[in-house]
């Protein structure tokens, strides 16, 4: 297990605060936050490049704060992958073995297995400028993965890949990862990657963890406004709730809707576009909202189509373009707004000004 | 525009090259070669050479280390370092060398330097010296440029894969440096056959003893024997000219200076 206790650290101007973090044996890890957050600043103060301004770090128990980075086992794949140019791709992914004064036989076999793993066998005396964004990647696992790391730190590895190679590479990550049965922290800002690899995530904003949980707890339960409008869940909206039994009622604009909490005040209402359903007549359902409402914009996107619904206050729903066209849907169409009470979250908003 | 700049282009080719061929031709080819083998001309190449691969060799000795920190460290008074550092690229040569004369002629540091051993006033060391102080901002220039472009994220990643801070210099930032140290020691190599303005102030210009090439070329016009002078100058030619090839060839890969 891998603790972070407070750590602060700057390099330049990026610089991460009080981070503290537990990370278990065999976890996928997923650090998202925006450009900026200093996430690779984190990655590379756990890797030992740098040395914190403050706080430790303890691997299975031991402080290893102070240690040099080639002491700690702990892998790096960057974005750019970072092959050594000037040699093979055998003699990259053989690179830290070297180090370690491992026999030529014993090595050759490592690099053999695990290249056999990646399927990059075949790549083996090529020179990484020869090489495709995919296999690169590859080689650069390789060269982290036949060490055996105790935590392998992967900043953004599929940024520079295209989704349809990203999505595929991911899975088969996945896959070697948990073969391997190796400790992940890796740093992104696709969402598809924190649904399809993370066991936990955490959401970092200027140098500090502000939320960490499963992805579905964190994506369900926004703990602020920044985490939800990084998450995109696009509607958020601030008003004023007031207990009724078991749920609130939230004031806003002239009208209401429900929410399952006990939080009384004012509040920030979040709600995924996704879970709104728009209908010409009320819709019969067992979902205790359904606000009339009058289209304002339809915004196409790709082969979903964003509604935006002025409800008393704006609304964001999705729909296909199919639904679209079959509801007749323009600008100034009267509709229903449905969606459940329990699809709403509430967020206290003095935590905002705490924050 | 396109006539006029294609024009002016084609001129300044045949000045440039019509200037140096006259030079080449101006001797009858056998006196050219006769010259070429006389004692004088053959000693003025060997002291060049020797010189000039001796304060070519110091130059990376001191210049790589120097550049990885401009390039890879900070610490106070970097800017200042900097522009001390590279100062004499933009200096006189005869500066640099009134500079040297002056502290190895008159300072205790220097008349102790002296009397250990390191005689550099007017002797061949002098040269090595002389040229040293004039290349050497050359060199930390060029390395540092191309340490620079060299993300230290390698060396971040060998250092996760078992490297020391040096092991991580030596076995990935030195070899991915290789095209700008290949083209900076052509570069301070060719720059050292040819120092005269330094070498001529710290060195002297004595016949057979601080003799190089430039030097030669300068004792054998003033003294009348341009036949001589002519041979040295179309080695030095011959020298700038594989000097400028060896760069090109080695600038596809990395841009140095």
């Amino acid at each position: 297990m891998l603790t972070l206790e407070s750590l602060s650290a700057h390099v330049g101007d990026f610089r991460i605060r009080e981070i503290s973090l537990e990370v278990r044996d065999r976890e996928y890890f997923i650090i998202i936050g925006p450009t900026g957050a200093g996430k690779t600043v984190l990655l590379e103060t756990i890797a030992g490049i740098h040395q914190p301004d403050a706080g430790r770090m303890l691997l299975d128990g031991t402080d290893i704060t102070a240690l040099e980075p080639r002491l700690r086992n702990i892998g790096m794949v960057y974005q750019d992958y970072m092959l050594f140019p000037h040699l093979t791709v055998e003699k990259n992914i053989a690179f830290g073995l070297r180090q370690k004064g491992i026999a030529v036989q014993e090595r050759r076999a490592a690099v053999n297995e695990t290249s056999r793993v990646l399927g990059i066998s075949h790549l083996l005396g090529r020179y990484p400028e020869t090489l495709s964004g995919g296999e690169q990647q590859r080689a650069a696992l390789a060269r982290a993965l036949v060490m055996e790391p105790r935590v392998l730190l992967l900043d953004e590895p599929m940024s520079a890949l295209d989704s349809g190679t990203r999505a595929r590479i991911s899975r088969e990550l996945l896959a070697i990862c948990k073969e391997t049965q190796t400790t992940v922290i890796q740093i992104t800002h696709h969402f598809e990657e924190v649904h399809a690899l993370a066991d936990r995530i955490a959401i970092m904003q200027d140098g500090m963890i502000v939320q960490s949980g499963t992805p579905s707890d964190v994506f369900l339960h926004p703990a602020n406004v920044f985490a939800a409008e990084f998450l995109c869940i696009g509607n958020q909206i601030p008003g004023m709730a007031v207990p009724e039994g078991r749920l609130a009622r939230v004031g806003t604009g002239g009208q209401s809707f429900y929410a399952v909490s006990d939080i009384a005040g004012p509040v920030i209402a979040t709600l995924h576009p996704e879970d709104i359903i728009v209908s010409r007549e009320p819709f019969v359902s067992s979902a205790r909202n359904c606000l009339p409402g009058t289209v304002t914009e339809l915004v196409p996107a790709g082969s979903t189509v964003r509604v935006i619904l002025d409800a008393g206050f704006l609304l964001t729903a999705v729909l296909t373009r199919e639904s679209c066209r079959d509801l007749a849907l323009e600008q100034g169409s009267r509709v229903y707004a449905t969606f459940k009470a329990s699809a709403v979250h509430l967020i206290a908003a003095a935590h905002e000004n705490q924050g | 525009m396109r006539r006029i700049s294609l024009a002016l282009t084609a001129l300044i080719f045949c000045i440039i090259s019509g200037t140096l061929l006259c030079l080449v031709l101006y001797s009858p080819l056998p006196v050219l070669l006769a010259s070429l083998a006389n004692p004088e001309i053959h000693f003025a190449i060997m002291l060049s050479l020797v010189t000039g691969i001796a304060s070519t060799a110091i130059c990376i000795a001191v210049a790589v280390p120097v550049a990885y920190a401009l390039a890879r460290y900070t610490f106070p008074g970097k800017r200042i370092a900097t522009l001390v550092l590279t100062l004499p690229l933009t200096l006189p040569p005869l500066v640099a060398g009134i500079a040297l004369l002056l502290f190895f002629g008159s300072t205790p540091w220097g008349k102790a330097l002296e009397s250990a051993g390191f005689a550099v006033i007017f002797t061949p060391l002098g040269i090595v010296v002389a040229q040293v102080f004039v290349n050497l901002p050359y060199m930390i220039r060029i390395m540092r440029s191309s340490f620079a472009a060299i993300s230290p994220r390698y060396e971040h990643v060998a250092k996760t894969l078992g490297c020391t801070d040096t092991g991580a210099f030596l076995q990935v930032a030195l070899p991915m440096a290789r095209p700008g140290i290949l083209a900076g020691t052509v570069i301070t190599w060719s720059k050292a056959m040819g120092e005269f303005g330094a070498v001529l102030m710290l060195a002297g210009v004595t016949m057979m003893r601080t003799e190089t090439l430039p030097i030669a070329l300068y004792l054998n016009i003033s003294t009348g024997d341009v036949d001589l002078a002519v041979a040295a100058a179309t080695i030095l030619i011959a020298i700038s000219l594989a000097a400028l090839c060896a760069v090109e060839y080695l600038d596809r890969d990395v841009h140095v200076v």
